[in-house]
């Protein structure tokens, strides 16, 4: 699932670093040639560490939004949505696998990542700081935050950074499966009794901010967005993002007579943007910051679980481990 | 009070409120193993990601399920990360190979000329239709 | 096939039930540690093998629908109270730590792999059907376990003890698995299934070998109380509660689709 777009970044421009001029220059032609950079080529530190950055938080989306879905794994009506359920929330936790293996190949151990998930030093995606408080919660996530997600992360997979790229990839292709579940699941809810459709509803009200807000705040807003694009970390504005997705997404919302609670909502034949009410980007910092309905929570269920884990991991840890990282 | 969690499964786990917050220890996830995956016998095995293990036998295990959960599978090769040789990319120009090494090469054999050439002087000893 | 009397057909329903009944209950119950195991990759596994286990209830329940005239899969599973399952005390336990989900589903899985093991050569084809088509899943579930087993087991003090006791804990759940049902002679003598008796001793022979290579001491059989009634309809404390939850949405209107 789930890159937001939005990287959380709390270095100021004074901590930029001067690289080297001429590998900065051979590194940005190549770039410019379409070529992918492998983990054992020359790189700007603010290279690594952005990426580094990005691909974490990216990771540990996963792993945190595999809460909010796991939220209903045993109440899941029936065995194909059962079985659906549990193959896509497993799937979060593969993704995780696979994302913190491609941050761990620019030298960050997977040991670190998390201890700076669970002190808060590193952040997730903002949505999943959000209950999912009936069926109707899982279905909307399953469609409708992994549409987001797939907009970011087909944009990401043609990224300048090789074991990302190849992660998203493969990642992509399980989206995919998530999204037409999801699609699934919000149809027959939809189309259902009044008491299904309420449900749906009433969860899409509930999401349509969070929604709203996983691009990352307006492009006018965000900070060095510049850099990051020539070098191909980021490909796409969060507005435009936004959308793609609004695009891709409101008509096939509306064509199932479902509402979103923003009276502004439409698109402008002449521009052919979309127009709507700018989300509360007070509550997205607020959010972000630990104030969330469920940040606290998310944080001590994954403290819990590696916590619950540790006998385990420390029965079978070698006594002297070198270090060792992912090759690509 | 142990969290009330809207996911019961959470609210059964009873964690309290205030947790201390131990840090996972550097190689507390283990070493990483590579991942080559054969789709079906005859095919080759291709490098398709790697695993987080305590052993190759857990690898095996692991991997079997993150890179063949849906995929056709025949066989899963893995190798300790640490034991895969390589080079740092700034070696990469020792695979440079000058371009007038034609005689490496099927593309730099082209004897159609000649023989064309000597069958038009001699006339060929075989029916030509 | 030829029509089932219908001692046979009562013989051959109880048995689906009860098989079906421990892989939805263990399935459902594996689950629940998606997104909260020991290692990432640890998590994929095991949550795959707990689909498998809802896969073969399902395939399970369908042959009882198809065959024997009971309702459709969903409404078998998602609308019997606890009095009407005939899973086994073992698989309603809740999760626990990991020791305990471990040593469980080391000694379920030994079980369930030979059980379909003997059924791939029963008279009843469907089942037999069914028991050839999972066997390679079964097959992967017993490596991971025993796998489990052997370096858990053998690890530190704190492993050792901790998998000792969760091995105590459950052989007397485990040994629940082998209730005998009523129409043990009549499965018997129709090629249907060779008995539980047969498949306790056989599973004895297998897990008694891991458990020593394990560095773990099995209890004394003959010392243990079996956990029985599960077969019977009479249930753990935890059965009702787990159905209650499973079935909390599907119970909003289960005539419709989800």
């Amino acid at each position: 699932m789930y890159g937001g777009g939005y990287i959380y970044d709390k270095s100021s421009p004074a901590e930029q670093h001067q690289d080297d001029p001429a590998k900065l220059a051979e590194f940005e032609a190549k770039i410019d040639r379409g070529e992918k950079i492998e983990p054992h080529d020359w790189m700007p530190r603010d290279y690594r560490k952005q990426l580094i950055r990005m691909i974490e938080q990216h990771a540990h989306s996963e792993i945190i939004g595999a809460l909010p879905e796991g939220t209903w794994i045993t109440r899941a009506p029936g065995f194909r949505r059962k079985l659906a359920l549990m193959a896509k929330v497993q799937d979060e936790v593969g993704h995780g696998q696979l994302l913190y293996n491609a941050a761990e190949t620019l030298g960050k151990p997977r040991e670190e990542m998390i201890n700076d998930l669970l002190s808060g030093k590193s952040k997730y995606s903002n949505v999943f700081n959000y209950p999912a408080k009936t069926w109707g919660d899982t279905a909307v996530i399953a469609w409708l935050i992994d549409a987001a997600a797939i907009v970011n992360q087909v944009t990401n997979s043609k990224g300048s950074y090789g074991p990302y790229c190849r992660a998203l990839e493969r990642i992509c292709q399980e989206e995919s499966f998530h999204l037409k579940y999801g699609h699934d699941t919000v149809v027959y809810l939809a189309t259902g009794t009044p008491t299904q459709r309420a449900m749906v509803q009433e969860a899409l009200t509930r999401w349509w901010p969070p929604i709203m807000h996983f691009f990352g705040p307006p492009d006018k807003v965000s900070v060095h967005t510049e850099k990051l694009m020539r070098w191909k970390v980021k490909l796409a504005s969060n507005d435009d993002m936004r959308q793609q997705f609004l695009n891709m997404y409101v008509p096939k919302i509306w064509e199932l007579g479902l509402t979103l609670p923003d009276p502004n909502l439409r698109k402008n034949d002449e521009t052919g943007q979309w127009e709507y009410t700018e989300p509360d980007w007070d509550e997205f910092f607020r959010v972000i910051n630990g104030e969330g309905p469920c940040n606290a929570e998310r944080l001590a269920v994954r403290n819990a679980a590696e916590e619950n884990g540790r006998w385990v991991r420390r029965a079978l840890m070698k006594p002297v481990g070198q270090y060792t990282q992912p090759l690509c | 009070m142990p969290i009330i969690s809207l996911d019961p499964r959470v609210t059964r786990l009873e964690i309290p409120e205030e947790q201390g917050l131990e840090p996972i220890q550097p190689n507390e996830y283990f070493e990483t193993y590579e991942v080559f995956h054969q789709a079906k016998s005859g095919d080759k095995h291709i490098h398709v990601g790697s695993v987080h293990a305590p052993s190759a036998e857990m690898a095996f295990l692991f991997a079997k399920e993150q890179y063949g959960r849906r995929s056709k599978s025949y066989n899963i090769w893995i190798v300790r990360s640490s034991d895969i040789t390589s080079i740092m990319s700034e070696d990469a120009d020792i695979f440079a190979t000058a371009p007038e090494k034609t005689y490496r090469e099927a593309g730099g054999y082209k004897v159609r000329e000649k023989i064309n050439a000597f069958r038009k002087q001699h006339g060929s000893t075989q029916q030509s239709s | 096939m030829e029509a089932l009397s219908s001692l046979h057909k009562e013989a051959i329903r109880e048995f689906l039930y009860k098989m079906a009944d421990d892989q939805l209950i263990l399935g459902h119950r594996n689950s629940e540690w998606t997104g909260l195991g020991p290692l990432l990759e640890e998590d994929i596994a095991f949550s795959s093998m707990a689909q498998d286990k809802l896969g073969h209830a399902l395939a399970l329940y369908t042959i009882l629908h198809e065959h024997l005239g009971e309702k459709d899969p969903d409404t078998i599973a998602f609308t019997r109270n606890e009095r009407e399952l005939r899973c086994c005390h073992l698989v309603e336990y809740p999760i626990g730590g990991y020791d305990f989900s471990l040593t469980r589903h080391f000694l379920f899985d030994t079980a369930e792999h030979l059980r379909f093991e003997m059924l791939a050569g029963s008279a009843f084809e469907p089942l037999a059907q069914v028991a050839r088509k999972i066997k390679g899943e079964i097959k992967y579930h017993v490596l991971h376990a025993q796998t489990w087993m052997k370096q858990l087991g053998s690890a530190t003090e704190e492993s050792k003890a901790r998998m000792q006791s969760a091995l105590n804990e459950t052989m007397p759940l485990a040994l629940g698995i082998f209730e005998a049902s009523p129409f043990e002679a009549e499965l018997a003598e129709h090629n249907i299934f060779a008995g539980e008796h047969e498949l306790r001793n056989r599973w004895l022979e297998v897990i008694a070998p891991t458990v020593a290579d394990a560095g773990l001491v099995l209890p004394d059989i003959d010392a243990l109380t079996p956990a029985y009634g599960g077969r019977q309809g009479y249930h753990t404390e935890y059965l009702q509660p787990l159905l209650t939850e499973m079935t909390e949405v599907f119970r909003i209107d289960p005539t419709v689709e989800w």
